[in-house]
């Protein structure tokens, strides 16, 4: 019907930048963990001298995180209320307890890994790993249980969060070891080769995040009114940028094609590029992801 | 499954407690003339802030000249059956009372703003800092409550007290002889989106179906609206703090960098300040 709406209530996007920024935070950690278990929990053997840089990148990356989710809370103060007032059924109360436990166990996985402990290395790195994953999976589960934001309202969410988390995660430590090796003497630096194989474990995840991203696309197409209209938005109207220059373009297709083509996969700028590429291009997915739905019902 | 279809339903079945009252409000769009009476009555009595509203008039010209017709639509809170505000509100601040209200705490609130982004009716705000009394609610969530203080004195809401055309009707819809129960009994009732199934208990009496769905309401803004919109996103106090808004017109590379950084700014501004102002 045609007509036009003249009047309404100006509604606020409640979630916004900040937001997106801590689950970009939290994904990389988690994915940058993910890689330092690789070497003592997995037992892949040339991936165990750069598992405690891992370990304290995914650390550092994630002690940044509930200083943002306090300062964005509108009482900071009364962050404890989450644990002494917590309502079980709410999201938010289970990552409260994970980004609570989840640096603890990383900490004490570190240091048996310091320490050249094996079994207990191991042992933490597993109770890490799992809290790891955990954590990234309820930042998606926190955008999936609102029935009312559709794109958001999809079983796939966590998934999608955790794919972006281990290519987010992979790239930025692609990136922070490269710029260590600058500081380190010779024997301590990474190799490219190493850099070039973790790159190809960063390739499986990209193609996985396309084909989720894919039946997404598919599902939205097929969808509602509701649905359509809103991805017109993410691919053509105020979303673009985000959502297909940004992360399916830049993050996704260009480092695709960057690691799918062996030369350039084996040499270190090729990787770099790749991972710098990636490891920016998840944000956007955070961005649209957060603020579309905000955006589009906010009109309501 | 009837109930959640337009106009099929009436009262949502097997809701409410036994024993208890169960208020609801009936809004009979064919009185209602758009004046915002109600508006008035609620944002000068709970000193709601500028740009935020527990009541507001949607309103809408439907058709093409010569044949438009003018809609209006208050908008409140649902008080809802199936509230998708509380369960994911962490810290219990917000609540279902047995007589149907849903309730906030604000001594617990921490302003996580979760409960927002599950409305699907957008009734619920983020209050300010600066509010004209000091002494009201600051920095946490807020909705209509369908004036609980007054109702439980034997009083009706502001928003029906002020209504000049009588188009607001309030009660208890469990006892069948209430105007409510008897109006929402005799005529054909609508609710705002029930496909999502979370029995709301404001019904709606000659409700156009284009004007109740957010898609029309997203796709058919004025120019006029538009504009406003963006103005207010840009300069809205609550909305800096919670650094989301963008400005439609603006969202090309260097606007979406630009509006990133603007959020960012405003965000990490508000930062400190955040931490002094009314402790705890």
């Amino acid at each position: 019907m045609e007509g036009q709406v003249i009047a309404n209530a100006f509604q606020n996007a409640y979630w916004g930048f900040p937001i997106a920024l801590y689950f970009w935070l939290v994904g990389a950690s988690a994915g940058s963990f993910v890689i330092s278990t690789l070497g003592w929990v997995f037992g892949v053997k040339k991936y165990k001298p750069l598992a405690l840089f891992a370990s304290n990148t995914a650390i550092v990356a994630l002690l940044i995180v509930p200083v943002l989710l306090i300062i964005d809370a509108g009482k900071p103060y009364r962050f404890f209320h989450l644990f002494i007032f917590a309502h079980w059924s709410a999201p938010m109360v289970w990552g409260s307890f994970l980004i609570m436990t989840y640096p603890i166990a990383m900490g004490f996985y570190s240091f048996f890994v310091h320490k050249e402990n094996q079994l207990w290395a191991r042992r933490l790195g597993i109770l890490a790993i799992v809290l790891a994953l955990s954590t990234h999976w309820y930042t998606g589960v926190v955008m999936q249980l609102n029935p009312a934001r559709l794109p958001n309202h999809t079983s796939v969410a966590p998934l999608l969060f955790l794919t972006g988390a281990y290519v987010s995660g992979i790239g930025l430590l692609i990136l922070c070891l490269w710029l260590r090796n600058f500081l380190v003497t010779v024997t301590a630096r990474v190799s490219p080769e190493l850099m070039a194989d973790m790159a190809r474990l960063m390739l499986y995840g990209i193609v996985f995040d396309l084909f989720l991203l894919g039946n997404e696309f598919l599902q939205m197409t097929y969808g509602t009114g509701e649905e359509r209209t809103i991805l017109y938005e993410v691919l053509l109207g105020v979303f673009r940028w985000p959502y297909l220059y940004i992360e399916v373009v830049w993050g996704l297709l260009l480092p695709l094609i960057i690691l799918v083509i062996p030369r350039i996969r084996r040499s270190l700028n090729g990787v770099l590029v790749a991972a710098f590429m990636t490891a920016t291009g998840v944000y956007g997915m955070r961005i649209w992801w957060v603020m579309a739905a905000q955006y589009y019902q906010g009109h309501f | 499954m009837t109930d959640r279809l337009y106009g099929m339903g009436g009262v949502s079945s097997g809701k409410g407690k036994p024993g208890r009252k169960r208020y609801a409000m009936a809004i009979d769009l064919r009185r209602c003339t758009g004046c915002n009476a109600c508006t008035a009555a609620c944002k000068t009595h709970f000193d709601v802030p500028l740009g935020e509203w527990r009541i507001w008039v949607m309103e809408t010209e439907v058709g093409k000249y010569p044949d438009t017709k003018r809609y209006v639509l208050p908008r409140l809170c649902n008080q809802c059956d199936d509230p998708p505000c509380i369960p994911v509100c962490p810290t219990q601040a917000t609540f279902k009372h047995p007589d149907g209200f849903v309730l906030q705490r604000y001594n617990r609130c921490i302003g996580c703003r979760a409960c927002m982004v599950a409305c699907p009716y957008n009734a619920r705000h983020l209050l300010p800092d600066h509010r004209r009394d000091k002494r009201n609610p600051r920095n946490v969530a807020d909705k209509c409550d369908f004036c609980v203080v007054r109702v439980t004195r034997g009083l009706a809401p502001l928003c029906v007290t002020s209504c000049t055309g009588g188009a607001l009707i309030f009660g208890d819809i469990n006892d069948p002889e209430s105007e409510v129960a008897r109006t929402v009994r005799d005529n054909k009732v609508f609710t705002l989106r029930p496909e999502l199934g979370t029995a709301p208990q404001v019904y709606y009496i000659g409700l156009n179906e284009s004007v109740a769905d957010p898609e029309f309401a997203f796709l058919n803004r004025s120019a006029q609206l538009r504009e406003r919109y963006a103005t207010f996103k840009r300069n809205s106090e609550v909305g800096g703090e919670m650094a989301g808004n963008i400005d439609e017109s603006d969202m090309g590379f260097f606007g979406l960098v630009r509006q990133g950084l603007h959020n960012f700014g405003t965000f990490f501004a508000e930062a400190p300040k955040k931490f002094f102002r009314g402790l705890y």
